[in-house]
C-alpha cells in the first residue's frame, strides 16, 4: 500500500508546472435569475477552453480571462449565456429560465447530432462523472440504478463480466447484451468466457469487452433504449445502444492538464459470507472404523497402535462434536514435511475460517490528460492506468490506456476528426468460478472440515511450496482426493490473460451548402487476446496447461448525406441516406495439454505428458451491408414526426433470405407550445412504432462434422450436435412505445414515463429435438417473447438556496416478459441445465428465464407433505418450476447534496424479486458447514443428536393423509432433510431482492480564493464508496448479485463469491 | 444536386458489390468440414459404442453398479438407482443414437453413393454398419423397453418420432443380421477404419451371427439360434469383438478416465460379487479384484463405503489400454447353453457350452494355459442344469461387460443381487425414459409408456418374465 500512495505523490509532482497567459485579466460578477435571486453553482467558462469556474452561493464568480475571450454561462434548465470580456472587469449576468430546452442536443443513432425535444423515443443521458467519480474498473458497474431499465449485474469476481441488459432478454438464447457505440464506433462487448463457465462447470471469468473503456475519458452516455431509437444502427442493436461521448479539446487556445487520482481499497462483505459452525468437525456421519464411528483409525504416530485420525476423505462437518480434550492425529499429522508431523491436536475448530483467506484489496486509477487547440484545431491526449490488487492471494489486473483524439478544419466546410484509442489489459489470478476445484469456494462454500485451520494450510504451503491439504486420500496416499490446499490452487494454479486492443476511428465531414453535408467514417476496434491456465503437477485431477489466443476485429465503413432545410417557414425537413459496411473477423485457437504435464511448474505444450491432441480452431469472418434513410419534419418547432428505413444485408443467413428491410416511425408533440401554464416549464409527448430485422451468428446454415483426435491412427468424425438449417430466416423485432416528460414548478419536479411492448418473433433458436432423431438441436425459426414495461425517471430539487442545495433523481422500471411460443410441439427450451438438477428455461406463457427443479409435493391448501418416514415429498420430476431469474422491478435513487463547496452524493439501488438457485446451500446444508445445522431443536436438544437421543427435526408440513406432521428426522448426518440428499431444489431458491447503498462520495471543490494562491484551475478532493452496505436481502450467506457471468444463464449460484465494500479517495486537479 | 446523390448511391453500391454467393461463401466454415469419409464415421460410431459400453461414469452408464459389480464409496445416488439425478438415461439415449447410429447412418449413406467402390465392397462395408447398428439398437432396446426405430434418424424432417414395440424391433434386427452375414461376406470392408476387426470379413460374420444368438437367445427364439450357429459363430476368445484402447486421451478406456485419471476413490467391488465369488473360491478374482486388503472384502451395496477399507477393482482394469468388450466367446457360450437347456437343436449340449463358456471366461482373464478343470468340478460349479447356476456363472463372466450382465440377472433373476442399503429400491428393470423425451416427444412418449405397461424401473421388458 505505502508504495502506491508515494509512487501517486511522484506522479502529481510531476505534472506541478505553471502555465501562464498573456494579457489576462480578472473578471468578477454576479449571476441571478429573472427574479433576481443569486445563481450558486453556475458554470463560467472561458469559450473554446475547459477552464472555468462555478458561482458560489451568492452567485459571485471570479474568472481570469483575455480581452479577446468570450465567457459562457451555463446551468441546467437555463438559457446559456455567452458574454465577449472586452475592456470590463465586472460582468453581471441575468440567465433566463429555458423554456423548451431549445439547446439540448443529444447523439442519437450513428453519431447524428438531434435536438432531444423533437426525438419521439426515450433517451436517457448519464454524465460522465457519473462513471468516474466513484470510479471502479468496470465502468459498467457503475450504470447500475442511475438508467431507467437498464438493467447491469456485476458477476462478483476481479475483471469478471457485467450482464448489462436494456427492457429485457428478447433473445431466446442469441446475445441480449447492449451495444456499445464510442464515438461512432461500435465496440465489442463480447464475453470470451466458455460455454462451461457460463453454465458452472468451472473456468474464469474474463470479462466483457466494453469493460476495456476508461471511464476518466468519458465525457457523456446517451442510453437509446427501445428499437425506434436504434433502428438506424440496424439489427446488431436490437438490445439497445449506449452511446458513448468521450473528452475532447476544445478549439481556441491553451493547453489544460487534468489530473485524477483515485485510491479505492476493498474488503469482503461478511454478509454475504457462510457463517460456519464452531461445534463439529469433519465427517458425512457416524459411520467410520474409530470406536465412536467419528474417526478413521491409521497408525499414524507409529507406535503399532491404531490412532484415531480425522476422516481424511470426507469433505464435510457433521462429524464428532467438539472436545478439547480429545486428541486426533489430524491432517498435519500426516505429512512428513511438517514439524507437526505424528502430533495429534486438541479436536476444536479452526481457529481461522475460511473467511479468513479474504485479504484487503485495492483498486489506483491515475490519469492525466493533456487538451488543448487553436482556432482550427483540437486535441486530447489521454492516459490512464489502473491498477488492481484482488481480494484472494495472487490477484491482480493492470490496465493501461492511451487515448487520442484530435479535429481540424481545413476549410469552413471542411473538417477531419479522429479517435485513437489503445488499451493494454493484463489480468493473473482471476478468480476460478463455478463447481471446479480451482475456485476455492466451492469447498469453502460446500464442502469442507471446520476442523481445519485456513491459516495453518497456508503456512504448510509456504513452509514447503507443496499441496499439502487438508483432504488426502489416506495417510499413505497424500494426494489430494477432492480439494487442494486453497493458497496451492491461488499460486500454483493461477491463470493469466492479456489483452492488446485498438479502437478508433477517421472521419470527414464536409459541407456542401446550407442544406447538404456528408460524413465519411471509417471505424475499427480490433484485439488480440491469450488466455492461459495452469494447473501443478499434484493439484487433485489432472495436471495441465492450455492457452486460448482470440483475434477479434470489426471494422465499419460509413457514409451519411446528412440535410436539413426549412421547406417554408415553420416547416423543417431534415434527414439522411447512408450506408454502412460491417465487416466482422473472429480467429481463434485453443490448445490444452493432453494427460497431464511432465514436468512441475512447466507450463508449455510441450510439457505435454501424452501427446497433443488437436487444437481447436475458430474462423469467421460476417459480412453485413446497410443502407437507410431518415426523413424528419418539424412543424412550428412543437410537431415532430421521423421515418426510418433499412435494409441489411448479412452472410450469416441464406442466399435467398440474406436481405431484409425494416422501417420506423416515431412523433412528438411539444404539449408546452400548446398549453400555457405557469407551473408548468416543458412537457412534451412521443409515441413510435419500429421493425427491427436480425441475422444470426456465423455457420448456421451449412451442416459440418467435428473432426477430434484420432483413434489409433484413424480419423474420427462426428455428426454435431445441432442440426444446421440452410432455410433460416431473418429475425423481425416489432415493438412500440409510448412516453412523456414533463417539467414543473421552476423545473423543480421533472419526469420522463415511458411505457413500451417489443415482441421478437422468427427468432433464430437452436430448438432441442427428440435425440432419436439424431441430433439434440435444430436451428429453427421458431419462437416469440415479448417484452412490456413501464420507465419512470423523476427529477427532483427539494431545496435550491443561496447556500444549500438537493437534487434528487429516481429511475424506476419494470419489464415484464413472457415467451409466447416456442417451435410446434416444443413446451420448454432448456438454455442451460445446471448441476444439482435444475435449469434455465424459456418456457410459453411464462416470463423468460423460468428455474426448473424438483418442488416439494404440496396438499390443496399449500402445505408440504412429508412421506412416513417424516421426509418431504419430492415432485417426481425436476420439470417444476421453482422460479424465475427476472426481477419484479429495478430501481435507483441518488442524492446530490451541495452545501458551499462540499457536495455529497448517493445512489441507492433497489432490485425487487428474481429468484436465485444456490448450489452452495444445496449441498452446503448437507455438509453442515453452516450455522443453522447445528443448535437446540423443538426439544431443546442439539438438533444433530439422534432422533432415539432426542434429536433431530420435525419438518413442518402434513401427513399424506393431511395430519399436521409429529415425525422427527435425524439432522445430523448428511442425509439431514435440508441438503441436496433429500431436499427439493424449491427449498435452495431464493429472492433475489436487494436494496443498496451502491455508491456513495464527499466531494470538497477548492473555492477560487484559495484556488489563486495554487497553481490550478480546478482542484477537488473527494471520499468515496462503493458497495458499502447491503440495507436488506433476502439470500443467506451471500450477495444476491453474485453470478457466473454475463449472458442468458443468471439466477444460479455455484461457489460464488461475496460482495466487496470498497472506499476510497481521489484528487481531481486541473491546470 | 443530383449529380452528389447519384455519386453517393453509385459509390454505395459500389462498396457493398459483393454478390450474395461470394457472401453465402463466408459462410462457410473452414475449420469444419461439409464433407467427410465414410471410414471416419465409421470409427468414430464404433468407438463411441465401446466406450458407452465400458464407461463407469455416473452420468453415462451406471450398469456396473446395477449389476453390482461396483459400488461407490460417497455418493450414493446412482448404486441406489437414482436415474434422474444425472439424467443417465438421457445420456446413454443421446449417445447411442446421436454418436452411434446416426453416424452410422450417415456412414452408410456415404458408403452408398461411393462411386469408387465397387458393389463388393459397398456392402461389405454396409454389413460391417449394420453389424454395430443392430448391436446399438438391441442395448437400447434391453435399456429402455419400446424406443423410436423405424421414425427415428431423419433430423428435422421427423422431430417428433414415434416409438416402436421392442420385440418387433428385435424380430427385424435379427433379420438384419441374417442379411449382414450375406453382406459381409460380399467382400473387402472397412479395414484400417475397422478398430474392431481390421478389416477380418470372416471375424465380422461370426460376430454377426454370434450376436444374432445374443438376440434370439433372449428371446427364447430357437430357430433363429440354431440358424445363427448353423452360419458360423465364434470359435475362440480369438474371435471377440473388442476394442483395443490406447494409452494416452482421449482414447484410452473409460474405466481409466474414472477410475485413475480423475484421482478420485469413488468405487469399491461391491460386496455382492466379492461374496458370490469368494464362495465359489473362483481364481478370477485376482484380476477382477486387487488384493489392497486381505481377504478380499466387497463394500456394502449402495451403503456408505470407505476406499480404504474395501477390495478395489484390479489393476488390469485401471489400465489405460484395457481392452473393451463388445461381445466375447464366453457370453456366446452361455447363450447356447442357455438355448440347448430349452430345447434348442445344437450340436453341444447344456453342459458343454456351459463349461467351454466358463473356460473361455478363464482363458480371457487368466491366460490360455489356465486349467479351468479344477473349478468346473467344485460342487456349486460343476453343472448342475440350474437356471440360478447358470445365471450366476454367466453375471460373474460379465464383469467386464455390465450391459450384458444387468441383462443376464433380469434374464434368469440370477443370482440374488442385495437391496443398496441406503434405499432399499429394487433392481431397475429398466431405465426410465429420458426426461427430454417427456417434454420434446410428449404424444409418443405418453403412447410408449402405457404400451410397455408404465414408463417405470420396475416395468419388465418384453424379454423379461
Amino acid at each position: 500500500m505505502k508504495t502506491k500512495f508515494s509512487s501517486i505523490l511522484t506522479l502529481l509532482l510531476a505534472f506541478v508546472v505553471q502555465i501562464t497567459f498573456a494579457q489576462e485579466q480578472t473578471i468578477t460578477g454576479t449571476v441571478t435569475d429573472e427574479d433576481g435571486l443569486p445563481l450558486p453553482g453556475v458554470n463560467v467558462l472561458v469559450k473554446g477552453t475547459s477552464a472555468g469556474t462555478q458561482t458560489d452561493f451568492d452567485g459571485n464568480y471570479s474568472i481570469t480571462a483575455d480581452q479577446s475571450d468570450v465567457l459562457v454561462f451555463s446551468f441546467v434548465g437555463l438559457t446559456t449565456a455567452e458574454y465577449p470580456v472586452g475592456n470590463n472587469t465586472t460582468i453581471d449576468v441575468v440567465l433566463e429560465a429555458d423554456a423548451a430546452q431549445l439547446d439540448e442536443v443529444v447523439v442519437t443513432a450513428l453519431g447524428i447530432e438531434r435536438d432531444k425535444k423533437s426525438l419521439g423515443y426515450a433517451t436517457q443521458e448519464v454524465d460522465g462523472s457519473e462513471v468516474s467519480d466513484v470510479p471502479t474498473t468496470n465502468f459498467m458497474n457503475s450504470l447500475s440504478g442511475k438508467v431507467a431499465g437498464l438493467k447491469v449485474k456485476s458477476s462478483g469476481t476481479m475483471g469478471g463480466s457485467s450482464d448489462i441488459v436494456i427492457r429485457g432478454n428478447s433473445s431466446i438464447t442469441g446475445n441480449n447484451q447492449a451495444l456499445f457505440v464510442i464515438d461512432g464506433t461500435p465496440i465489442s462487448n463480447a464475453t470470451p468466457n466458455t460455454a462451461g463457465q457460463r453454465s458452472g462447470t468451472g473456468g474464469y471469468d474474463y470479462g466483457n469487452a466494453a469493460a476495456d473503456i476508461n471511464p476518466d475519458d468519458i465525457a457523456s452516455m446517451n442510453v437509446l433504449k427501445g428499437a425506434a431509437a436504434t433502428a438506424l444502427y440496424g439489427a446488431r442493436a436490437a438490445n439497445g445502444v449506449i452511446i458513448i461521448e468521450t473528452k475532447k479539446g476544445q478549439k481556441g487556445k491553451g493547453i489544460g492538464i487534468s489530473i485524477n487520482s483515485t485510491l479505492m481499497t476493498s474488503r469482503a462483505d461478511k454478509e454475504t459470507l457462510p457463517k460456519y459452525q464452531q461445534e463439529y468437525g469433519a465427517g458425512y456421519g457416524q459411520y467410520y472404523a474409530s470406536e465412536d464411528g467419528y474417526f478413521s483409525l491409521y497408525d499414524v504416530d507409529g507406535d503399532g497402535n491404531l490412532d484415531e485420525t480425522t476422516p481424511f476423505t470426507e469433505d464435510a462437518s457433521f462429524g464428532a462434536a467438539f472436545d478439547p480434550n480429545r486428541m486426533i492425529y489430524q491432517w498435519n499429522s500426516i505429512y512428513p514435511q511438517l514439524d507437526t508431523y505424528q502430533q495429534a491436536t486438541p479436536w476444536v475448530a479452526g481457529e481461522h475460517t475460511p473467511n479468513d483467506i479474504w485479504e484487503t484489496g485495492s483498486t489506483a486509477i491515475n490519469s492525466v490528460a493533456l487538451d488543448g487547440g487553436t482556432d482550427k484545431s483540437n486535441f486530447r491526449l489521454g492516459f490512464t492506468n489502473m491498477m488492481t490488487d484482488g481480494n484472494l492471494p495472487n490477484a491482480r489486473m493492470k490496465r493501461n490506456t492511451i487515448k487520442f483524439s484530435g479535429g481540424h478544419d481545413f476549410t469552413d466546410d471542411l473538417s477531419i476528426g479522429t479517435n485513437l484509442t489503445y488499451i493494454k489489459s493484463d489480468g493473473r489470478g482471476r478468480y476460478g468460478t463455478g463447481y471446479d476445484s480451482e475456485n476455492p469456494m466451492q469447498s469453502f462454500r460446500q464442502w469442507y472440515q471446520t476442523n481445519v485451520d485456513i491459516y495453518e494450510q497456508r503456512d504448510a504451503y509456504f513452509q514447503t511450496g507443496e499441496n499439502i491439504t487438508w483432504n488426502p486420500n489416506s495417510p499413505t496416499n497424500l494426494t489430494p482426493i477432492y480439494m487442494d490446499n486453497p493458497y496451492w490452487t491461488r499460486y500454483e494454479n493461477f491463470q493469466t490473460d492479456t489483452r492488446n486492443r485498438y479502437i478508433g476511428n477517421i472521419n470527414i465531414n464536409y459541407e456542401i451548402n446550407d442544406i447538404f453535408s456528408v460524413l465519411g467514417r471509417f471505424s475499427f476496434d480490433t484485439y488480440d487476446e491469450i488466455q492461459e491456465e495452469r494447473r501443478n503437477v499434484g493439484s487433485s485431477g489432472v495436471s495441465g496447461y492450455s492457452r486460448y489466443n482470440n483475434r477479434a476485429a470489426e471494422y465499419n465503413y460509413d457514409a451519411i448525406l446528412n440535410f436539413n432545410h426549412d421547406i417554408a417557414t415553420d416547416l423543417n425537413l431534415d434527414g439522411n441516406l447512408g450506408m454502412n459496411l460491417r465487416r466482422n473477423q473472429n480467429h481463434s485457437i485453443r490448445a490444452s495439454t493432453n494427460g497431464g504435464l511432465n514436468a512441475p511448474g512447466f507450463y508449455a505444450l510441450s510439457n505435454s505428458a501424452d501427446p497433443l491432441n488437436p487444437p481447436s480452431e475458430y474462423d469467421a469472418t460476417s459480412m453485413v451491408d446497410g443502407l437507410y434513410a431518415r426523413v424528419g419534419l418539424g412543424y412550428l418547432d412543437t410537431y415532430f414526426v421521423e421515418g426510418t428505413i433499412r435494409r441489411d444485408r448479412s452472410s450469416t443467413l441464406p442466399k435467398g433470405e440474406n436481405t431484409f428491410y425494416y422501417p420506423s416511425i416515431s412523433t412528438s408533440v411539444i404539449l408546452t407550445n400548446a398549453i400555457n401554464a405557469d407551473w408548468l416549464n416543458f412537457a412534451k409527448l412521443r409515441a413510435n412504432y419500429a421493425e427491427v430485422g436480425n441475422d444470426t451468428s456465423p455457420y448456421r446454415v451449412f451442416n459440418t462434422y467435428a473432426i477430434s483426435a484420432p483413434f489409433a491412427g484413424q480419423g474420427i468424425a462426428n455428426n454435431n450436435f445441432s442440426l444446421n438449417n440452410v432455410e433460416l430466416k431473418p429475425e423481425l423485432a416489432k415493438s412500440y412505445e409510448l412516453g412523456l416528460e414533463a417539467n414543473f414548478l421552476d423545473r423543480r419536479i421533472g419526469f420522463d414515463v415511458s411505457y413500451y411492448n417489443t415482441q421478437t418473433e422468427n427468432q433464430i433458436t437452436p430448438v432441442p429435438v427428440s435425440n432419436a432423431t439424431g441430433f439434440g438441436r435444430v436451428w429453427l425459426n421458431a419462437g416469440t417473447v415479448e417484452n412490456k414495461g413501464v420507465e419512470v425517471s423523476l427529477n427532483l430539487n427539494p431545496i435550491r438556496s443561496e447556500d444549500f442545495n438537493w437534487n434528487m433523481n429516481i429511475n424506476w422500471a419494470r419489464n415484464r416478459s413472457e415467451v409466447l411460443e416456442l417451435a410446434p410441439g416444443i413446451d420448454n427450451l432448456e438454455l442451460a441445465g445446471l448441476q444439482g438438477g435444475v435449469s434455465i428455461n424459456a418456457a410459453p406463457d411464462e416470463p423468460y428465464g423460468a428455474i426448473r427443479g424438483r418442488d416439494y409435493v404440496y396438499d390443496d391448501a399449500g402445505n408440504r407433505i412429508v412421506n412416513d418416514a417424516g421426509f418431504y415429498l419430492r415432485s417426481a420430476t425436476s420439470n417444476e418450476i421453482i422460479g424465475n431469474i427476472q426481477p419484479d422491478w429495478t430501481g435507483g435513487v441518488s442524492n446530490t447534496f451541495q452545501y458551499k463547496n462540499l457536495s455529497l452524493d448517493f445512489l441507492i439501488d433497489v432490485q425487487e424479486g428474481g429468484d436465485i438457485f444456490s448450489l452452495d446451500t444445496w449441498y452446503g446444508f448437507a455438509t453442515g458447514l453452516y450455522d443453522r445445522s447445528v443448535g437446540p431443536n423443538d426439544l431443546g436438544n442439539p438438533v444433530r443428536d439422534a432422533v432415539a437421543d432426542g434429536g433431530g427435526v420435525i419438518l413442518e408440513g402434513v401427513t399424506e393423509d393431511g395430519q399436521p406432521n409429529t415425525t422427527r428426522v435425524d439432522a445430523g448426518y448428511y442425509g439431514t432433510p435440508f441438503g441436496y440428499a433429500r431436499d427439493a431444489n424449491k427449498g435452495h431458491v431464493y429472492d433475489a431482492s436487494f436494496v443498496k447503498l451502491r455508491e456513495a462520495s464527499l466531494t470538497y471543490a477548492f473555492g477560487e480564493e484559495m484556488i489563486e494562491r495554487l497553481p490550478f484551475t480546478r482542484a477537488s478532493i473527494s471520499v468515496v464508496g462503493r458497495n458499502l452496505w447491503i440495507i436488506h436481502k433476502n439470500i443467506p450467506y451471500s450477495d444476491p448479485e453474485a453470478g457466473l457471468s454475463a449472458g442468458n444463464i443468471q439466477g444460479y449460484q455455484s461457489g460464488a463469491y461475496p460482495a466487496f465494500r470498497e472506499i476510497g479517495a481521489s484528487v481531481k486537479l486541473n491546470f | 444536386m443530383k449529380k452528389l446523390l447519384v455519386t453517393f448511391i453509385a459509390l454505395s453500391t459500389l462498396w457493398s458489390c459483393q454478390t450474395d454467393e461470394q457472401y453465402e461463401d463466408l459462410n462457410r466454415d473452414p475449420k469444419n468440414p461439409t464433407e467427410v469419409a465414410a471410414d471416419f464415421l465409421f470409427t468414430s460410431a464404433s468407438v463411441n459404442l465401446a466406450d458407452q459400453l465400458a464407461s463407469p461414469n455416473v452420468n453415462l452408464n451406471i450398469t456396473r453398479f446395477i449389476a453390482q459389480y461396483l459400488t461407490a464409496t460417497t455418493y450414493l445416488d446412482e448404486p441406489n438407482y437414482d436415474l434422474n439425478n444425472r439424467n443417465i438415461p438421457q445420456n446413454h439415449w443421446s449417445i447411442l443414437y446421436r454418436n452411434v447410429l446416426f453416424n452410422l447412418q450417415d456412414a452408410k449413406e456415404r458408403v452408398q453413393a461411393n462411386e469408387m467402390l465397387d458393389e463388393a465392397q459397398r456392402s461389405a462395408r454396409i454389413g460391417q454398419i449394420e453389424v454395430l447398428e443392430v448391436y446399438a439398437w438391441q442395448v437400447l432396446v434391453d435399456s429402455f423397453g419400446d424406443i423410436p426405430y423405424t421414425e427415428a434418424l431423419n433430423g428435422k424432417d421427423n422431430s417428433l418420432p414415434a416409438y416402436d414395440d421392442a420385440a418387433t424391433i428385435y424380430n427385424d434386427l435379427l433379420s438384419r443380421l441374417e442379411s449382414a452375414h450375406t453382406n459381409l461376406g460380399a467382400g473387402q470392408g472397412f479395414a484400417g477404419s475397422d478398430v474392431i476387426y481390421n478389416g477380418d470379413m470372416a471375424k465380422w460374420q461370426k460376430f454377426a451371427n454370434s450376436l444374432q444368438v445374443r438376440l434370439a437367445a433372449r428371446t427364447d427364439n430357437w430357430s433363429e439360434v440354431e440358424e445363427a450357429v448353423g452360419r458360423g459363430v465364434f470359435e475362440s476368445n480369438a474371435d471377440n469383438a473388442t476394442m483395443d484402447y490406447q494409452s494416452s486421451p482421449p482414447n484410452t478406456n473409460p474405466l481409466w478416465v474414472d477410475l485413475v485419471q480423475s484421482g478420485r476413490s469413488d468405487y469399491v467391488v461391491a460386496n455382492t460379487v466379492v461374496d458370490i465369488m469368494n464362495d465359489l473360491d473362483d481364481p478370477r478374482r485376482m484380476v477382477y479384484f486387487d488384493d489392497n486388503i486381505e481377504p478380499y472384502t466387497g463394500g456394502t451395496y449402495g451403503g456408505s463405503n470407505s476406499f480404504q477399507s474395501y477390495t478395489h477393482i484390479g489393476p488390469d482394469f485401471r489400465d489405460p489400454t484395457h481392452t473393451g468388450i463388445l461381445m466375447d466367446y464366453a457370453e456366446l457360450n452361455f447363450h447356447l447353453s442357455y438355448a440347448a437347456m430349452e430345447g434348442a437343436g445344437l450340436d453341444n449340449d447344456a453342459e458343454g457350452y456351459y463349461e467351454e463358456a466358463i473356460t473361455a471366461s478363464m482363458e480371457y482373464w487368466l491366460g490360455e494355459d489356465v486349467d479351468a478343470s479344477g473349478y468346473l468340478s467344485q460342487s456349486e460349479v460343476a453343472y448342475d442344469g440350474s437356471m440360478e447356476q447358470l445365471g450366476t456363472q454367466f453375471w460373474i463372466a460379465m464383469f467386464d461387460n455390465p450391459v450384458e450382465g444387468w441383462s443376464v440377472w433380469r434374464k434368469f433373476d440370477a443370482p440374488e443381487l442385495n437391496l443398496p442399503e441406503e434405499s432399499g429400491n429394487p433392481v431397475p428393470l429398466r431405465y426410465t425414459y429420458p426426461v427430454n423425451e417427456q417434454n420434446l416427444n410428449e404424444d409418443n412418449y405418453d403412447a410408449a409408456a402405457s404400451a410397455i405397461g408404465g414408463d417405470d424401473q420396475q416395468t419388465p421388458l418384453f424379454w423379461d418374465n
